[in-house]
């Protein structure tokens, strides 16, 4: 997906000057390139944001704040009908921020630390089953986010292969984790609720969030660290290096920068993700992530809710994208002055 | 003297003092950690792949066949299925020949803005697919960008016209023509599934034709060759495997998609509704064997892509050796 | 530190690298390893630094009389010069010379100031102390091979293992870095192994040089020894371009005297050991004549074909020579050998 850094555009693999094409062909070429990328890219993004502000600044922030009546104002009873009712929207959708984050929170760690013990094991040795390897973690590019859920649904719901397990199990929600003091127990942290069941809870979107995208960082690892072998690697250890400190001081500053982009990636489509979730979400508000809320607001004819809320996930994929040529940019020159460095023949 | 090395004072082999000669255990490994994250990535995979995907592949084992073979072939779900595969499939077909046409235009022809546009390329992996979702169909909606495209032009031109003083030149349905027509919802989910498969021909065949050499053009066209036969017979074969894999993957991608499409479809039993939906219409209504049957024909085809695409790798690596 | 290395064998998935390597190289002795691509330098000195695994049952590998077959790379105390460098790119050249100081378990390591000092002093020593917050993709080659040999000296190893470490330069910057090398060994005396496939590097650098083929030494002695006593025709052929006679003695010819007469058998002579006259005096010449004359710089090649089987000979002779001579191509010359090598047919390469 990263692409190769960008060489001249007339330029063949050589550097030789390409034969020039017809000129009516190459107007005819660009005109459709830009006509298809704009119609199917451009417009489709711009007008998310453009609906979201559709209504105006204010109607914007009032998904997130419902406007408040100026102090001491005596409202009619449809009036105060619809603050409240803006009000817990507002809540709502302050609630699929704080899931989606906290669901963030957890996967992305977790994939980042798959990842490079991925790439690690992928890049550096080479055993049997290795390629077999390298294709199942790109397996869940390949699935259906929808089968990504039901396999959840078939292993842990009511009637599934692991379901009057999973099904009875209680966990603590950790975000009512509150302190509670010496004066109990030892243990000056408590819990004040509980999750039973593992499908419809957030348990069960972190799982299904974790499949969708524990590929982003060790694909975006693994190619760098197989083009850079491990000659650095035996340098450091040759010297007397731990293989700790290797990993830390020698390979990571050498793939941050693909790293950070397989970081980024994974938490975008951590927030994004939407069959998958939907399949094991439930359908109850309290386990709404923001595409979720999204799909909710648009069925309600909330439109321009939906595309405020669907606006913050467009911003979020315009950074990704922003870091992506930071990011090829910044590995491009690196291989550039590499290039030009050498005097050999 | 056959394979003799000659070593000037080479004294017979002697023990070393205290070891004993031959060394028991073989050093260690170059470099460190292979158990610990090939130990940790086993792990992971089994506990997140292989153990759901084989849940899912015992819960169909105990299906019976009858039961299976139901569910399959009920007309609602043949539809769906049809629906998923033709739109698919045209949606590949597009991404096949305009991914190609950018792909050239992005690597071959530099203008004014080729580099956004190559940026922009990347964005339907990284936007969401309930937001594209959403996006297109208020675009394609009566009144949205492109459903009402007519009108909104005719708007365009009477306000130009407005401020020019000479007042209402176009009625307002004159440019009705040029709405899309959105009264099909089926386009919809095509045009979507255009837009999430995308990226994938294009950056596939895009490093192809920038490592392509140019040289070779050139001499074709030395021998006489005009462009399109270059292109056609030249070029062309050379990118092949690289647009075949491309194309398989927006297929596959298309195939598996769910939250665009559920916003833009009409969502009609038997029409307008595809196959992950209905997977998950049958899980909300609890019959979980018929979405589990429904579910192992999705994954069967999308393993069998998997495999054709590592096939087609695997093919162009191995003609890239023959040529090597 | 001395090296022996006894009996060791290295199998790649049933390819043969290293066959019953045996060879010893003495504490502050700088070697060569000299052979053609693919031989196994590579291996050997991989299985040395502890890079890769000697097959089981192969020999030891000593240090100072010491098993480290079971050792680490990291605790061997050697230092590595990569061919490709394998410089930390994202680091100065000061952090890439320190890495092995700061590397050091906590208790060993140097403080701040001493690292400083000890980098400091490396640079100079490889003439680099100007260059300390360089980038490596700001040096020139030379530079690159420089600082990585001060890397691997900056742990102080007991033995330097150098995998072609001129490979990559041109043959001016080879030269002189060669010579600075002879320098920098007399003067920090540190067993080296030099792995080179360049035979004027080898016999110009090293105390002793090993003659590697197909995973095997052909023969270890000093230069000299190497250059003039060549053990076997594959040595011989390895250290420079070379006359070829089948048979004991050149046909018809009385003209080497030292050789043992047999029938069969290979017989070498190096060009500029081939000498040319106008007059066969004491009858012991070779008719030839001369087919071409090729000039390389300070010498002449000659090419000739004898009278009797056409078979073609190849001279060098020096300016002098030839000018004295006045030789034209077609001109009918004798020629004498000197130094020739006489071997056994039954050996096979
Ligand atoms: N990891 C490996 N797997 C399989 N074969 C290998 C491996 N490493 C080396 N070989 C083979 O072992 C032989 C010796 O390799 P080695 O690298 O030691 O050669 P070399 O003498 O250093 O050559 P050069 O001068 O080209 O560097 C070669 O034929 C090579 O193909
Ligand atoms: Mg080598």
């Amino acid at each position: 997906m990263a692409g190769a850094p960008h060489q001249n555009p007339t330029m063949g693999g050589t550097g030789k000057p390409a034969p020039p094409t017809h000129p009516l062909v190459r107007r005819v070429t660009i005109a459709v390139t830009v006509l298809f990328l704009s119609v199917f890219i451009v417009v489709p993004v711009v007008n998310v944001f453009s609906q979201a502000l559709s209504k105006g600044f204010d109607a914007y922030a009032s998904v997130f704040y419902a406007a408040s009546p100026p102090e001491g104002a005596k409202l009619s009873p449809a009036e105060r009908r619809k603050l409240s009712s803006d009000r817990s929207q507002a809540e709502k959708t302050w609630s699929s921020i704080r899931l989606t984050m906290g669901i963030a929170a957890v996967v992305v760690p977790l994939n980042i630390v798959f990842g490079l013990a991925a790439a690690w094991s992928v890049t550096k040795f080479r055993f049997k089953g290795r390629s077999l390897l390298i294709t199942l973690i790109d397996l869940p590019f390949s699935v259906s986010p929808v089968i990504a859920g039901l396999i959840f649904v078939l292993l842990l719901g009511r009637s599934g292969v692991f379901g009057p397990w999973a099904s009875n199990l209680t966990w603590p929600d950790p975000f009512s984790l509150h302190w509670r003091g010496f004066a109990q127990e030892w243990w000056p942290f408590a819990f004040t609720q509980s999750f039973t069941g593992i499908i419809f809870t957030p348990l069960a979107i972190a799982l299904a969030s974790i499949f969708v995208t524990f590929p982003f960082v060790a694909r975006s690892l693994i190619p760098l660290m197989d083009s850079q072998g491990s000659d650095e690697e035996v340098a450091a250890l040759s010297l007397g290096a731990s293989g700790w400190r290797t990993f830390r001081t020698v390979t990571l500053p050498n793939v941050k920068w693909a790293l950070l982009y397989g970081v980024i990636l994974c938490t975008a489509r951590v927030f994004g993700e939407f069959g998958a979730v939907s399949v094991v979400s439930g359908h109850t508000d309290a386990n709404d992530t923001m595409p979720l809320r999204i799909e909710k607001l648009w069925n309600e004819y909330n439109n321009q809710a939906a595309f405020t809320v669907a606006s913050l996930l467009a911003l979020l994929a315009v950074v990704t994208l922003v870091v992506q040529v930071l990011v090829e940019r910044k590995t491009g020159k690196a291989a550039m002055t590499e290039v030009e460095g050498v005097d050999m023949p | 003297m056959t394979g003799n090395a000659v070593t000037e004072d080479r004294s017979p082999p002697r023990p070393p003092a205290g070891k004993l000669f031959s060394s028991p255990s073989r050093p260690s490994r170059l470099i460190p950690g292979l158990p610990l994250t090939l130990g940790y990535t086993l792990f992971y995979l089994s506990a997140l792949v292989l153990i759901p995907l084989a849940g899912m592949v015992f819960k169909t084992t105990q299906l019976s066949w009858s039961e299976f073979w139901q569910t399959i072939t009920d007309p609602i779900v043949m539809a769906s299925f049809k629906l998923t595969f033709t739109a698919s499939a045209i949606a590949a077909a597009v991404n096949g020949i305009f991914g190609l046409i950018v792909a050239w235009v992005l690597v071959r022809e530099p203008f004014p803005g080729r580099r956004f546009f190559d940026a922009l390329i990347d964005l339907p992996f990284a936007l969401p697919t309930a937001v594209a979702g959403l996006t297109f169909s208020s675009l394609f909606l009566a009144n949205g960008w492109i459903g009402g495209l007519g009108r909104h032009l005719a708007d365009l031109v009477n306000w130009l016209a407005g401020l020019a003083g000479v007042g209402e030149i176009v009625s307002a349905d004159a440019l009705s023509w040029l709405s899309f027509p959105y009264s099909n919802t089926n386009t919809g989910i095509v045009l979507v599934l255009i837009f999430v498969g995308l990226p994938f021909v294009v950056r596939t065949v895009q490093p192809v034709l920038r490592e392509w050499d140019t040289e070779n053009e050139h001499a074709a066209l030395s021998l006489g060759a005009n462009s399109w036969t270059i292109f056609r017979r030249v070029i062309f074969p050379e990118i092949f495997p690289a647009w075949l894999s491309g194309v398989a993957l927006a297929f596959a991608r298309a195939i598996g998609e769910y939250g665009s499409v559920i916003f833009i479809a009409g969502n009609i039993p038997g029409k307008s509704q595809i196959a992950p939906l209905q997977i998950v219409i049958k899980l909300d209504d609890f019959r979980t064997a018929q979405a589990t049957a429904i579910g192992i024909v999705l994954l069967f085809f999308s393993l069998l892509l998997l495999l054709g695409i590592n096939g087609i790798e695997w093919w162009t690596r191995r003609r890239e050796h023959r040529v090597a | 530190m001395s090296i022996e290395i006894i009996g060791v064998s290295k199998t790649f998935n049933r390819f043969k690298a290293l066959s019953n390597v045996n060879f010893k190289v003495e504490t502050g002795e700088l070697v060569s390893l000299l052979g053609p691509s693919g031989c196994g330098k590579t291996t050997l000195l991989r299985v040395i630094a502890g890079m890769e695994a000697a097959d089981p049952g192969s020999g030891p590998i000593l240090f100072d009389g010491h098993d480290v077959t079971c050792q680490e790379v990291g605790k061997r105390r050697i230092g590595f010069v990569f061919q490709s460098y394998a410089l930390f790119k994202h680091m100065s050249v000061f952090e890439n010379v320190a890495f092995g100081l700061r590397a050091k378990p906590w208790r060993q390591r140097p403080r701040e100031a001493e690292i400083r000092a000890k980098v400091g002093e490396l640079l100079q020593l490889v003439q680099l102390q100007n260059f300390a917050q360089r980038y490596p993709s700001q040096l020139s080659g030379g530079q690159r091979q420089r600082v990585a040999l001060a890397r691997a000296l900056a742990v102080e190893p007991s033995v330097l293992l150098l995998d072609e470490p001129f490979g990559a330069l041109d043959a001016t910057v080879r030269r002189e870095l060669r010579r600075w090398l002879r320098k920098l060994h007399s003067k920090i005396h540190v067993t080296t192994i030099l792995v080179t496939h360049d035979q004027e590097e080898a016999l110009e650098v090293s105390d002793r040089v090993a003659v590697m083929n197909e995973g095997r030494i052909e023969q270890f002695a000093s230069p000299e020894t190497i250059y003039d006593n060549p053990a076997n025709p594959f040595v011989f052929k390895f250290l420079g371009s070379y006359n070829l006679f089948h048979g004991r003695k050149p046909n018809g010819s009385t003209a080497v005297a030292a050789s043992p007469s047999s029938a069969n058998g290979v017989t070498f002579v190096r060009p500029h050991d081939v000498e040319i006259r106008r007059e066969n005096t004491d009858g012991s010449g070779i008719a030839a004549k001369i087919s071409h004359i090729a000039f390389a710089g300070s010498s002449v090649n000659v090419e000739l074909a004898r009278i009797d089987d056409q078979a073609v000979v190849d001279a060098a002779l020096s300016m002098h020579a030839y000018k004295d001579l006045g030789l034209k191509p077609d001109d009918k010359v004798f020629i004498r050998l000197r130094n020739t090598r006489s071997f056994d047919d039954d050996y096979v390469i």
